[in-house]
């Protein structure tokens, strides 16, 4: 029986578990399997695999037997969906109800993606660099904690990871969002021009329109051909999975490309419990796994960990990691797990109409769209709020055809649509500065279907991000008004936190294990073979879209944790 | 672009470094709304065919009907509306002969293209809301049901699944 045991624990023993293989799993998994670690990605959901599981992908409009809206049986299995999600385009990549109930204390919007290849198979694609803007910024603004990093210490890793995902964008030479490896950029249409140079013209060179950096592959480069990828063919279906690789996901580049090396067993279907924690050896050992299918209990072990759950459920796995040593949860000590969890502000919303440019038009579609850098307290504090917003903004022209009346006329207007007049939108993505307050924490008696704790999600707005909003409709206001546009509406959409999808922070990085829980290798503090490289690691937001710093400073993570292993350390 | 060629350019696109999956290579039919059953009865359904058709008649270009659209608007009634909105327009079918017949003494069929349009026309400006969303929810999927079907997508609107562009500025194409 002893044998048997120990041959069990053999074939489970790995050098390395990855939990998740979203943005940073993939990630993860890539770098430690490249460097010859056997690697376990654990995996909650479903299999996907890249070009064959994308059933929709080159279906068109006619191809869906309802154009797109999904029947009112299957939508019955979603209640809580969001709408974007839910159409037949989309929706082998949504989340079913009850696969994992969570309490909102207050209301919060939790998308998650629950299969391989998580939210990188349904992110936006933007890809902006942090600069010491932000890394500096708790600090100076004395919030949350300081980062225990610095861009120096990122930038290296953010070319790392540009140059294999494939990012296109315009080398702007802006302090607050610096230039990275950028494949050929997408260019701005008139109207984005217009309000650039009106920008410019109006602002001191202080405020600025670019296209914003996208993880596409406008020009492949050998690394890229090499994934099987090829060249972004503007068909904006991205949501559906894209059988070219034409932008970056886990399921087109760094899961086949970990595949590749003969290092990585990927486990569907595995939904992890809790961090095992060895008091004798005073580091983690394992994971306890839920097999979905079987609800059987399944134990991995390996000598490093990389938590990669995404933000949230990396935080409910740490707080499910009980033990004699740790009974508040993993590496746990300070009592900040699970706190000051942070989220990105985009209720502010924007649209105008535009007189002129009528004999211009676009041609082609664009993957990414423009994009207004933070102008507000970059150098020094100058509102009555902390922080300050970029905001995406884009410009379009499209057809449209009268749906009034019957009959031929009727026909003769769907037919020949008309060329609109071009029009303008703009949308803020707001800084929100952490408080303790805003927390996760595990709910005393109810359960998953897995048995696992339910989270409780207790969140909400502050005065600092409803003063954000004010302004960012004041200045956008102005800025349109400025550039000329007409009929200009901006509004509050009030939406609830989290409905950004950039949920952050609970296991944030710092210097001192009293006030942080990771270090500046995303380790913990207190249990130094685990590390937490998605989203709960973030001491604080900044403004840009996060994927892209999550890829890097796992990367770096990956890298740090495979020499100490070499030096004997972990 | 129609599938097929779009298929073919991503197999050259890919360069046959990855295989193509099942889903590509097997034919499937695009008119994939089969109706094995209506939730109405055969003299609604006619109904129904009749309405569509002088929403959106045939002429030297294609109309809704031989576009397959009645089949979609009972598909689409069927799976993705509640039981009082099918109802609904069961009653606001027969609300039309009934009209007809008030008007025109004849059935709704059998009146002219003038008098069947001149009988629609009044439901979209109608004090009876049944009757005013009867004739709306009809009107909007069968331009749905016109406007994505392949004939109208690739014939007239200009559909291209894969650009493999993004100009910001170019002159208006005449």
């Amino acid at each position: 029986m002893a044998n048997l045991n120990i041959e069990a624990k053999k074939q489970n023993t790995y050098d390395a578990i990855v939990i998740g293989s979203g943005i940073s799993g993939g990630w993860a998994a890539k770098e430690l399997c490249e460097k010859g670690l056997k690697t376990i990605v654990l995996e909650r959901g479903r299999d996907i695999k890249h070009i064959a599981d994308y059933p929709t992908a080159m279906k068109n409009p006619w191809d869906f037997e309802h154009r797109g809206q999904v029947p009112l049986d299957i939508r019955a299995q979603y209640p809580k969906g969001r709408s974007a999600f839910l159409r037949e385009e989309t929706l082998p990549f949504a989340l079913k109800d009850g696969i994992q109930p969570f309490v909102e204390e207050k209301p919060f919007t939790w998308t998650r993606g629950y299969h391989v290849g998580g939210k990188s198979l349904m992110w936006a694609r933007q890809t902006q660099r942090w600069s010491d803007l932000d890394f500096e910024g708790p600090k100076r603004d004395g919030f949350a904690v300081d980062w225990p990093i610095r861009y120096a210490d990122i930038a290296p890793w953010y070319s790392h990871v540009e140059k294999f995902a494939g990012i296109s964008g315009n080398k702007d030479g802006l302090q607050e969002l610096p230039d990275g490896e950028f494949l050929t950029p997408i260019e701005l249409n008139c109207v984005e021009q217009h309000l650039k140079k009106v920008l410019a013209e109006h602002y001191e060179q202080k405020r600025h329109v670019i296209q914003g950096r996208c993880a596409h592959v406008t020009e492949p480069q050998a690394i890229h051909l090499k994934q099987g990828r090829a060249k972004c063919q503007h068909r904006n279906l991205c949501n559906r999975g894209c059988p070219y690789g034409g932008y970056f996901s886990s399921n087109a580049s760094t899961l086949p490309w970990a595949a590749k090396t003969g290092n990585m067993t990927l486990r569907p279907f595995s939904t992890v419990h809790s961090i095992i924690f060895d008091e004798k050896l005073n580091k983690a050992s394992g994971v306890r796994v839920v097999d979905t299918n079987t609800k059987e209990m399944i134990e991995y072990y390996a000598k490093i960990i990389f938590v990669n759950g995404s933000a949230l459920n990396s935080n409910l796995i740490l707080l499910n990691s009980i033990s004699g040593r740790f009974p508040n949860g993993l590496g746990n000590d300070s009592g900040l797990l699970g706190k000051f969890i942070a989220w990105h502000n985009y209720r502010g919303r924007i649209s105008a109409e535009v007189e002129g440019f009528l004999d211009k038009m676009t041609d082609g579609k664009n993957p990414s769209n423009g994009y207004v850098p933070r102008f507000r307290n970059l150098f020094s504090q100058e509102t009555d709020f902390l922080r300050g917003y970029a905001a995406g903004v884009g410009a379009g022209r499209g057809y449209y055809s009268s749906r009034e009346g019957i009959g031929e006329d009727l026909k003769n207007n769907l037919l020949y649509p008309k060329l609109g007049n071009w029009g303008v939108s703009s949308w803020m993505m707001g800084e929100i500065v952490p408080i303790e307050k805003n927390h996760v924490r595990l709910h005393e008696t109810l359960k998953d279907p897995y048995g696992i704790p339910q989270l409780v999600t207790s969140a909400e707005w502050t005065d600092n991000d409803v003063k954000m909003v004010q302004d960012y409709i004041e200045q956008f206001t102005e800025m349109f008004t400025k550039a000329g546009f007409k009929n200009i509406k901006a509004s509050d959409g009030k939406s609830n936190p989290g409905s950004d999808i950039h949920e952050m922070g609970g296991v944030r990085m710092g210097y001192d294990p009293k006030t942080s829980l990771l270090n500046k290798w995303n380790a913990l503090h207190l249990c130094k073979n685990v590390f937490v490289t998605d989203g709960a690691c973030m001491t604080s937001t900044g403004t840009q879209n996060p994927s892209l710093t999550y890829m890097a400073l796992t990367a770096r993570a990956a890298n740090y944790a495979v020499g100490e292993l070499k030096k004997r350390n972990l | 672009m129609n599938r097929r060629i779009a298929i073919r350019d991503l197999t050259l696109a890919l360069g046959g470094l990855v295989s193509i999956p099942a889903w590509a290579t097997d034919g499937w039919n695009t008119h994939s709304f089969q109706l094995n059953q209506s939730f109405l009865k055969v003299s609604e359904q006619n109904m129904l065919e009749v309405i569509v058709e002088t929403i959106i008649p045939e002429s030297t270009t294609k109309g809704a009907k031989s576009l397959g659209v009645p089949a979609f608007l009972q598909k689409m009634l069927q799976d993705c509306y509640e039981a009082p909105v099918s109802e609904n327009i069961r009653n606001g079918l027969a609300a039309t002969d009934t009209t007809a017949q008030k008007q025109f003494g004849k059935s709704f069929a059998d009146c002219d293209t003038q008098q069947k349009q001149q009988i629609l026309l009044s439901f979209e400006k109608s004090q009876d809301t049944k009757l005013k969303d009867f004739y709306s929810l009809v009107k909007n999927l069968t331009i749905l049901g016109y406007t994505t079907s392949e004939y109208v997508q690739t014939e007239f609107l200009r559909y291209n699944m894969a650009p493999g562009h993004y100009y910001g500025c170019v002159p208006v194409k005449k």
